[in-house]
This record gives C-alpha cells, sequence and structure tokens, in this order.
C-alpha cells in the first residue's frame, strides 16, 4: 500500500471511469436497460434547450439550477457524455481534495492513501460519476469550501458556499456550524489560522484551550456573533445566492423558483424510497397534512442537527458528517444519490477515529448494506412483482433508520474530537505555512 | 423484458406486398402543409368506371376522379395552440397526431367525449366508402389484447390484424399507409413518453406520442387520464391489392401509479381495447392528401374487450398506526443521537 503513489492511484482511477463511460455508452445502445441515469437524459434535454434559447424548465422533471444546463451545453456539440466526464472529473477533484486537506493536517500518508482509496475505489461512487450524476460536482464544491475555511480564505469560502447553496438546496444546514466555526479567536484578520496536526496519539486528548468546555465555546459564540469574518461570511455568501437566484428568477420567471427550489422546499413524494415517512405520506395523502403534523414530522431533523452543531462545530469536518448522514436519514425523501453527500466526507473522518476496520468497521458497513438490501428486496417485491407489502416495506424502512442511528451513535462514540484549529501563541514566530 | 421489447412491433403480413419497418423518423420536422379538396367539381367524373384500364389521356383525369371519389376531404393542418398541459413539447406534428386535436378541443380525456370526437369530428377526414366501393378500402380488428409482465411495469399486447378490401384500386396513384393505433389508458396507469421516444428510436417505428397527464409522479388520485398514439408503417401501394391482411402485435410498456386507499390492499383497473384506423396518403400534384379508414364496427360503440391490472394499494386501516409508530421511532432516533452526541463530544477537560 504504501508502494502506491497518489499519481498512479488518480491514474487508474482515471482509466476506471473513462473505461465506464465508454462502457455505459455501448451498454445504452445495445442492452434495454440503460447504464446512463434518467436524470442525465433529463439534464442533456435541459441543456440542449437552454443552448437553443429556451427555458430548460420546459423539460419536465427537471428540477435544479439552470447552471447545471448551463454547464452541460457542451453535450449538444462536443459529446452527449461531455456531462459524464465533466462529473466524472469531479470525481477525481474530490479525491484530490481529501488529500490535500489530511495533508495539511499532517496525516500520515499511508492514512492518506487508504482515506483516498475508499473514495475512489468505492463502487458507489465511481458509478455515480459516471452515470451521469451531478452530485460529484456539490461534492467537490464542499470540499473545496473546507480547503478555504481551514485556509483562512474566508470570502472565497463564502462565495463558493453560496453558489453550492443554489445549486443544491442541502448544503444550508452547514450554515450554522460555518458560522460557529469562524471563531475569533482563530480567524484574526490578517493572520492565517494554525491547524491541528493529526497525532498518532489516538485517545489523548488536542490541545485546546483548556479553560472551556465546547459547550461553553458556543455559549461565548452566541455572545460574540457577530464578528469580522462571521459577518462576511454571512454578507458574501448570502448575496452570491442572491445575485444567482436573481439572475435566473430574471431569465425564467416563476418557473425556475417553483422547480428549482420550492419543490425541494416542501417536496413529499409518497411513492416509496428508503424514509421511514414514505407510508406515512402516501396513506395520509388524500387529506392534507395540518400544520402541526408538518412541524412534528419536521421536529427531529431540527432538533438532531441543533444538537449536531452545538456539539461539533468546532470539528468541522465531523460536524458536516455527521450532519449529513442524520440529514439524509430523517430526510421526507432517501434516494440512494443522497448518500454520496456523506460518502464524501467519510474518508475525511477516518483518520480520527478509534473504531478499527476489524471487525466493528466491517460489521458497520454490513449492517447498513444489510439494512438496504432488506428494503430492497420488499422493494422489489413490491415494484416488480405486484405484491402488496407496504407494511413490511415500511418496516425495513424503520430497521434503515435504526441501522443508520447505530453507526452514527458509533462513530460518535469512537471518534476523537479534533478541533480544526488552535489558538495562537503570543509569539508570532510559531505560525506554520501549511501548503 | 427482452424478448417483449424485440418483438415490441413484430409486423406479419400475407399476399403480394410485405410490410416494411418504417425508418426511424422523428416528429421533429412539420409534416407538409394538407389543403383541403373540394370534391364537387369532380362529383360528375363519377360515370367514369373503374374498369377502365387502358393509360390513354385521360387516365390521368380518372385517377384523380378515383382518387377524390375514394379520398373525399383531407386533414387540415391544425394550427399552433398554446396549451398548458405536460405532455410532450413538440407542438410541430400539425395535423399528423389525431389526439392532439382531441385535446385541443377538450380538457381531458373523457370516454364519451372521444367517442363523440371520433364519430363525428373524425368524419370529415374518412375516406368516402360508397354502397358501390364497400369493398375496398381497408378494415381493421383487434384480435388480441393481454397484459404482459408482473408489477408495476408492464406492457399492454395487442394483436392487430388489417385487412384489404375484396377488390382491388389499381387506379390510385401511388400511397403509403399507415396505422394508427390510439390506447386510452385508465386513471391509474401511464406511459412514459421518453421511454418512448427511446424505444421508438431503438426498434423503429413511424410517431408515437403521449397525450394528457404525463406527469410521471402524481398518485392516480392527483393526476388526470392520458392517451398514447402509435403510428406504424403499413406498407406502401396496399391498396392496390385485395383481400390482404397483415399483423400487428405491439407492446405498449405502461407503468402503475400509486393508487386511492383501499381496504383490500389492491386496486383493479381496467384497460380497454385501443381504437385503429388506417391513414393511406398519397402525394398529389401540389400537395399531400390523406384520408382515414375507420372500421365501422368502431365508431361510437363502447369497448367490450379489457384486460384486468391488479396494483397494490395502501390500506386505511394502517394508517393511525403507521404515523404513531413512524413518529415514534422518529423520536427514539432523535432521544439515541441527542445523547450520544452530549456525552461524547469534545467535552473532555485535559489532564495536562
Amino acid at each position: 500500500m504504501n508502494s502506491l503513489k497518489p499519481g498512479s492511484i488518480f491514474l487508474i482511477s482515471a482509466i476506471l471511469r473513462v473505461g465506464l463511460i465508454l462502457y455505459g455508452e455501448w451498454q445504452d445502445e445495445h442492452m434495454e436497460v440503460r447504464y446512463t441515469d434518467v436524470d442525465y437524459l433529463v439534464f442533456s434535454d435541459a441543456a440542449s434547450l437552454m443552448a437553443s434559447g429556451q427555458s430548460p424548465y420546459k423539460r419536465t422533471t427537471y428540477r435544479y439550477s439552470p447552471l447545471l444546463a448551463f454547464l452541460l451545453i457542451p453535450n449538444s456539440f462536443i459529446a452527449a457524455s461531455w456531462g459524464k466526464f465533466l462529473f466524472s472529473a469531479s470525481d477525481l477533484f474530490v479525491g484530490l481534495f481529501i488529500r490535500i486537506i489530511l495533508k495539511q493536517r499532517k496525516v500520515p500518508d499511508h492514512l492518506c492513501t487508504y482515506s483516498m482509496l475508499i473514495w475512489l475505489f468505492n463502487p458507489f461512487t465511481f458509478t455515480i460519476g459516471t452515470r451521469g450524476n451531478c452530485e460529484p460536482i456539490v461534492c467537490a464544491t464542499i470540499l473545496w469550501i473546507i480547503i478555504c475555511l481551514i485556509n483562512g480564505n474566508v470570502v472565497q469560502a463564502a462565495c463558493w458556499y453560496g453558489l453550492i447553496v443554489h445549486f443544491r438546496i442541502y448544503p444550508i444546514i452547514y450554515a450554522l456550524p460555518i458560522i460557529l466555526f469562524l471563531d475569533p479567536r482563530f480567524f484574526q484578520s490578517g493572520v492565517k489560522p494554525l491547524l491541528c496536526d493529526w497525532t498518532s496519539d489516538q485517545g489523548k486528548i488536542r490541545q485546546i484551550n483548556s479553560q472551556v468546555t465546547d459547550q461553553f465555546d458556543v455559549w461565548i459564540a452566541f455572545k460574540n456573533i457577530f464578528t469580522r469574518s462571521r459577518i462576511l461570511f454571512g454578507l458574501v455568501s448570502g448575496s452570491v445566492f442572491l445575485l444567482c437566484t436573481g439572475f435566473f428568477f430574471r431569465l425564467y420567471g416563476w418557473e425556475f423558483l417553483h422547480e428549482a427550489l420550492l419543490y425541494h422546499l416542501t417536496r413529499t413524494d409518497p411513492r416509496h424510497n428508503f424514509s421511514i415517512y414514505f407510508y406515512h405520506i402516501y396513506l395520509n395523502y388524500e387529506r392534507d397534512l395540518s400544520v402541526l403534523e408538518k412541524l412534528i414530522s419536521f421536529l427531529p431533523q431540527f432538533i438532531v442537527q441543533l444538537v449536531l452543531v452545538f456539539c461539533f462545530a468546532k470539528d468541522l469536518v465531523f460536524c458536516f458528517f455527521v450532519q449529513t448522514v442524520a440529514f439524509v436519514a430523517f430526510n421526507k425523501v432517501i434516494t440512494a444519490q443522497y448518500f454520496v453527500w456523506f460518502f464524501c466526507l467519510l474518508p475525511l473522518i477516518l483518520p480520527w477515529t478509534n473504531m478499527k476496520f476489524k471487525w466493528q468497521g466491517v460489521c458497520c458497513i454490513l449492517l447498513w448494506m444489510g439494512a438496504q438490501t432488506h428494503w430492497l428486496l420488499w422493494g422489489y417485491l413490491l415494484e416488480f412483482k405486484g405484491k402488496n407489502v407496504f407494511l413490511q416495506l415500511w418496516m425495513a424502512s424503520l430497521l434503515f433508520l435504526a441501522a443508520n442511528t447505530f453507526i452514527l451513535i458509533l462513530l460518535i462514540r469512537h471518534h476523537n474530537y479534533a478541533p480544526v484549529f488552535r489558538q495562537h501563541t503570543g509569539v508570532k514566530t510559531t505560525q506554520k505555512k501549511h501548503e | 423484458m427482452a424478448s417483449s421489447l424485440r418483438s415490441w412491433i413484430d409486423i406479419r403480413s400475407e399476399g403480394k406486398w410485405k410490410s416494411s419497418r418504417a425508418a426511424l423518423v422523428l416528429p421533429l420536422a412539420p409534416p407538409p402543409t394538407i389543403a383541403v379538396v373540394d370534391i364537387d367539381e369532380f362529383a360528375g367524373k363519377l360515370s367514369y368506371s373503374m374498369s377502365t384500364r387502358h393509360c390513354n389521356r385521360l387516365c390521368l383525369n380518372q385517377k384523380l376522379a378515383i382518387l377524390w371519389m375514394f379520398l373525399s376531404g383531407a386533414i387540415v393542418s391544425s394550427s399552433e395552440v398554446e396549451t398548458s398541459r405536460p405532455s410532450d413539447s413538440r407542438n410541430s406534428d400539425d395535423g399528423k397526431y389525431i389526439l392532439r386535436s382531441y385535446f385541443d378541443r377538450y380538457e381531458n380525456l373523457d370516454d364519451s367525449s372521444f367517442e363523440n370526437f371520433m364519430a363525428h369530428e373524425l368524419s370529415p377526414s374518412l375516406c368516402q366508402v360508397t354502397p358501390e366501393n364497400r369493398d375496398h378500402g381497408v378494415r381493421l380488428s383487434v384480435r388480441e389484447l393481454s397484459l404482459v409482465g408482473e408489477g408495476s411495469h408492464r406492457q399492454l399486447s395487442s394483436s392487430i390484424r388489417l385487412q384489404t378490401g375484396a377488390e382491388s384500386i389499381p387506379e390510385l396513384p401511388p400511397h403509403k399507409c399507415e396505422v394508427i393505433i390510439i390506447q386510452r389508458l385508465p386513471l391509474g396507469v401511464f406511459a412514459d413518453p421518453f421511454e418512448l421516444q427511446n424505444l421508438h428510436k431503438r426498434i423503429g417505428f413511424r410517431d408515437v406520442a403521449v397525450f394528457g397527464d404525463t406527469n410521471l409522479e402524481l398518485p392516480s388520485f392527483r393526476s388526470n387520464r392520458s392517451a398514447a398514439e402509435v403510428h406504424i408503417d403499413a406498407g406502401s401501394d396496399i391498396l392496390f391489392t385485395q383481400n390482404s391482411g397483415m399483423e400487428i402485435n405491439m407492446l405498449l410498456p405502461l407503468h402503475a401509479r400509486y393508487q386511492p386507499l383501499d381496504e383490500s390492499g389492491y386496486s383493479i383497473i381496467e384497460i380497454g381495447e385501443p381504437d385503429i384506423l388506417t391513414r393511406c396518403s398519397m402525394e398529389g400534384k401540389q400537395h399531400k392528401q390523406s384520408c382515414l379508414f375507420m372500421s365501422p364496427n368502431d365508431s361510437g360503440k363502447s369497448r367490450t374487450r379489457t384486460v384486468e391490472w391488479k396494483i397494490p394499494a395502501g390500506m386505511k386501516a394502517h394508517a393511525g398506526f403507521v404515523s404513531v409508530v413512524t413518529f415514534i421511532t422518529a423520536s427514539l432516533s432523535t432521544i439515541s443521537i441527542v445523547y450520544a452526541s452530549m456525552f461524547w463530544s469534545g467535552t473532555k477537560v485535559p489532564s495536562t
């Protein structure tokens, strides 16, 4: 493993992805079951509509920002699989960013390599880009935002953050931890923040301002909420978001607002999916749910997000990870592509976990996949055999939530809480450059 | 699924002419505009009998007379009408699709208004079949109707027989005929227009479109009906031959919507026979004219043959229990995560 150079890893990953894209084209032509995701056809159609000067929302089920259609305009005149190459390239960028982040925190080479391999050779991740799903772009942007933040580039991070929230709504959940993270003790003007390095002393406590516990930090944070970097981040990201949204609203009107934004906020899909709420939504679809009922179903999500943020904000990457897992698990609709949102963050937290791969790690993986497979079996019976197994399918989704919760708790328990930054000491010469 | 797609269109023919698979034609280019034909001018030419076989100076006029006799009327190209229904976005198929004319007049698909439309509003476009030439033309019938497959995604298999008349009409100019199959779908199922377009490119038949409510995501109690129209090439010059037949087997992929709740746990929907017509068109001097053959027993008569599809539906009895257990589970998960986070977050005081 130590002999695997990053360059070769990237080369092999790139070849694998190119090969899969070409195979996908072949399969689409010659077999009934397409390799390409249905969503990719939607993006391509919307892009060709945009290329001919029309609104991409004329394509039904196109529910993304016009930016995505814009990125895929070359589908019409370069190659139909341009988009897939773009997404797979983003996929490779995610691998690169994982390496950059871990190297900046002085993680040893072999752990860096493992982390990269976990992303680049995860069957789920390389199929998602090559099938034409746009999630790798979102992952790459999130990781780039993390890189900007740990390097102290607040403005750049804010610009990308505003853009990515416009592109895909879910990163809004990261707003609060980022604000808390921009602690004035670490973010001083003109001075790059100091990173806490990974150490091999797993289980020992990190050096942190020993007079405060994390909850106390949060209390101070509340009192000092209006600091320069926080206001800057909020203003810049908010402006970028409003600019993008306003610009496209100007171009495409209410249709853009409904399809790209409001749909995601109010989406309740009664069709079966991994979420525990699907059967409840289906059984109550004929009557509209009351405001109280809607609020109650939102409450678990809200509470969990708040608590996770306040407990883990300083360890930003871990906070993002646990938030994303919880967000996906408690969401009203869960589709398989959402899992990529936390898969890209998993390699970043693994160097700080006490969990041994054998056998705790293996058990967690088997438990998660087992719960998923169990659900898929009932889903197959319902959809492809026409049996009424709604109740069993719903129970399988309860089990899936239980598995997600259990694994999340295990990861929290075995995580070495590692705040990203440490405070500058009085002597300026101790400042290190992290390249 | 594999075999069903290969035999999606299976055209077998008897008689002198062979069936031909249409070349791939994407319905993107507008069809040529078609003029209204005035038959009165040529009524006088009815005296020319069809037995005249010598091709002389009058031959052309004879052909035209017979042409007007049989192909009176023509489909007028319809103007572009903005519609708000979520059907396919191609508006350039003027006059090609019968269903478009229907949906231009009516908002939603309804059996009685559709049968009314077929019986009355299509009559100007019908090929005139007088008592003398009753044995000419084309007859269509549905031989078999069945549902293939299991689960929420199945194919509707229909077997259609096309039979030309007892006497041939050799004096007609060259013409091309196509079979138009209109499958009205009940509320509980839909056809995916994008899937059909994809199949169209792969398998090859003339045209296909879906009209009505093609929203793929809504459950049936929040959606409206839809209908699919498929055009299949029936060959050239078929009216020249007599007593020839052709069989078309079509498999139309359908998907079930989520059904309204039912105590039994299943919802049974019925799909009826398709409406079938033949459209023959010929190149005139300046314009292309066409007319429709509709079998006499098609217009107005209710469908007798149906297929049943049993689709799983949620059970109302589950509603209370499911909601309560869902929220209890969500709450338990929440509490465990909150507890774990607070207990195991980085609140340890260092021992330095």
